[in-house]
């Protein structure tokens, strides 16, 4: 029988490109290679943007090793050709396609999960796993994600948002914006996943030190109220049009620190061996909540994927006010790092399983996608 | 925690109440190295570790620094965190030789100073670094002719049989060329402060023999030799090194 290629697209321009390689290898190639009708087809994108195609790219040891620049030298970067679906091109004395059946986006952060990565494969007319362009842009911007909950009647903290240029060319005229909001405070570049370049402060001239940093990484800044008597929760949830959650996630926090990336990727947090709690080790897994509250965060949750028009895959971030008994949406994530897989497993969906029905909703979206249509006869063009 | 500093994202810690206590890595480190040096202080201390530009969390320089660009630095970043100059300043290895240099070029000011396992005293290893120019130079012409990926590994066996620290951080190469070059004995023996020199034995790293060049520079030094240890002395004795440290502060 010959197997469906799947093409892990991987690595990429963004500060989370190591996140990404990750993810992949672990998360989805593995699994992709322990099924039958499926063969994963590693393509990473390195940090200057160049697309590799090399089955030896699936090998984690090249990346933790620091080989990767040696390997990549014997390489030659592949060829896109965009007629007739995914077609890779490997330049030689005799050129090799490959035809590439479904593209798995594992790309995290900029220039991947931002969307920019979906249109391309939009216009090449491929299925793929995961959100669309759109459902991605709104996502991966945390203000434009936030005003859509907003307006759908989602409660979200109080926040503020603006460019970069603004703060840079007048100060004093943002710092009179933000004047309304209550320390602490959380400052955010809007499109920057894994925790990058986020700070909590509680004063204003840590304020400033926090701006200045998430400018040196993003054009545009959200700085949002930090929620009282807090409890972080988050639901991977799957599916296109019928959803299945996960299990709400309870992050464990150190003091009154807050999950940076040190703490998620660093700190041997998610292989960390001091909690007992969650598959990943730093959390509590399900989430340690009253039922009553319990469910209406898994309804939220669900209610931000919808209205934001999510597909495949997402994880969306909740703040509670566990005494106030409130929840608020925080963020989302259009490709969960690892896929949470370690949550999907302990809510009953293996690795295995997981990939293999992200993959058919891919196909099921691209056939839907079929019956939309595109083409619309006029007769402008013979009364021109 | 991240910061802006000279438009380089830094990452630092900054713990505890009182006097001001700065922390300086070595050559391939991070402020990991003082997790548990960190905690022993802050109780008495306020304490602040950064990674200096190139190395854990921090971003490099765009251009090769010599030691008095990241003395600089250290001083932007303290006036950043609007910090006052430290009561004492604890550098290990080329830490110790940041220090040394910060301090005699009045960059930095601090009442008292302690160097662990610090380098900063060049001519001992004079030939080591001949050696190193000339690999430097030479390598680059004896393995042109071979395709990249071997060249590379060549020259890091070259590099790797006299200066592993010089591969430690690849794109920091040039920098740590400039780096060695810089002695720190004439610094060294201008500073007036009380300075507690921590020094092992036997370190393959710094030859016992700098601490007593050290300690014969400084006049106000005192030097507590650690028989069984590693270049890394606050890992390998931390109780002793740490019950030494918060005697003399």
């Amino acid at each position: 029988m010959n197997k469906l290629k799947i093409g892990v697209i991987f690595g990429s321009r963004s500060t989370e490109h190591d996140v990404s390689i990750i993810t992949a290898i672990a998360s989805i190639i593995k699994p992709i290679n322990l099924t039958e009708e499926y063969e994963a087809v590693p393509i990473y994108i390195d940090k200057l943007g160049r697309w590799y195609c090399d089955p030896a790219l699936a090998d984690i040891n090249l990346y933790t090793k620091d080989n990767i620049g040696n390997y990549l030298a014997k390489l030659r970067p592949v060829l896109l050709e965009l007629n007739g679906g995914f077609n890779l091109i490997k330049p030689g004395l005799k050129d090799k396609k490959l035809k590439i059946d479904v593209i798995f986006p594992a790309t995290h952060g900029t220039h991947g999960e931002d969307g920019e990565l979906m249109g391309m494969l939009d216009l090449i007319n491929v299925p793929y796993v995961g959100s669309e362009m759109p459902a991605s842009v709104l996502s991966m911007d945390k203000s434009l994600a936030k005003i859509m909950a907003e307006f759908s009647g989602i409660p979200t903290s109080r926040f503020v948002f603006f460019y970069a240029k603004e703060f840079l060319n007048n100060q004093q005229a943002i710092m009179m914006r933000l004047k309304d909001l209550n320390f602490p405070l959380f400052v955010k570049p809007v499109h920057l996943g894994s925790s990058i370049a986020i700070s909590r402060v509680t004063d204003n001239k840590a304020l400033v030190n926090a701006i200045e940093l998430a400018a040196h990484y993003d054009e545009k800044i959200i700085v949002e109220e930090a929620v009282n008597n807090l409890v972080e929760v988050t639901l991977p949830i799957m599916g296109n049009n019928e959803l299945k959650p996960a299990l709400l996630e309870q992050p464990l926090l150190k003091d009154e620190a807050f999950f940076d990336f040190n703490t998620k990727y660093m700190s041997g947090g998610k292989k960390g061996k001091n909690t007992k709690q969650g598959a990943q080790g730093y959390s509590k897994l399900p989430a340690d909540l009253p039922k009553g509250l319990y469910k209406e965060a898994e309804e939220i949750a669900l209610k931000v994927y919808r209205v934001l028009g999510l597909k495949g895959i997402a994880r969306v971030d909740l703040l509670i006010d566990l005494k106030a008994k409130e929840v608020y949406f925080n963020e989302v994530n259009p490709l969960p790092g690892s896929l949470y897989a370690h949550n999907w497993q302990q809510a009953g969906t293996s690795s295995v399983s997981l990939i293999s029905q992200l993959i058919k909703l891919a196909q099921e979206r691209f056939e839907e996608k079929k019956e939309l249509n595109t083409i619309f006869e006029t007769n402008y063009l013979k009364q021109y | 925690m991240q910061i802006i500093v000279d438009k380089l994202a830094v990452n630092y810690e900054l713990k505890g109440n009182g006097r001001l206590v700065l922390l300086l890595h070595g050559w391939g480190d991070s402020l990991v190295t003082y997790s548990a040096l960190m905690n022993y202080l802050s109780p008495r201390f306020q304490v602040v570790a950064l990674d200096l530009p190139g190395f854990g969390g921090s971003e490099a320089a765009p251009e090769a620094w010599n030691l008095d660009n990241y003395c600089f630095f250290i001083a932007h970043f303290l006036d950043k965190l609007e910090l006052s100059n430290p009561y004492a300043i604890i550098g290990h290895s080329n830490g110790g030789a940041l220090a040394i240099r910060a301090l005699s070029m009045e960059c930095l000011r601090a009442d008292k100073l302690i160097l662990i396992a610090a380098s900063g005293i060049r001519n001992g290893n004079h030939n080591k670094q001949l050696l190193i120019k000339a690999v430097a130079k030479t390598g680059k012409l004896t393995t042109f002719w071979l395709p990249k990926p071997s060249r590379q590994k060549l020259q890091r066996k070259l590099y790797g049989t006299i200066g592993s620290d010089m591969m430690a951080v690849p794109q920091l190469r040039e920098t740590f060329k400039l780096t060695v070059k810089q002695d720190v004995q004439a610094d060294a023996a201008k500073l007036k402060l009380p300075v507690l020199l921590i020094f092992a034995k036997h370190d393959p790293a710094i030859p016992y023999k700098d601490a007593i060049t050290y300690h014969n520079l400084i006049p106000n030094s005192k030097l507590k030799e650690i028989d069984s240890s590693d270049h890394f002395i606050h890992h390998d004795q931390p109780d002793l090194v740490f019950k030494l440290i918060g005697e003399f502060l």
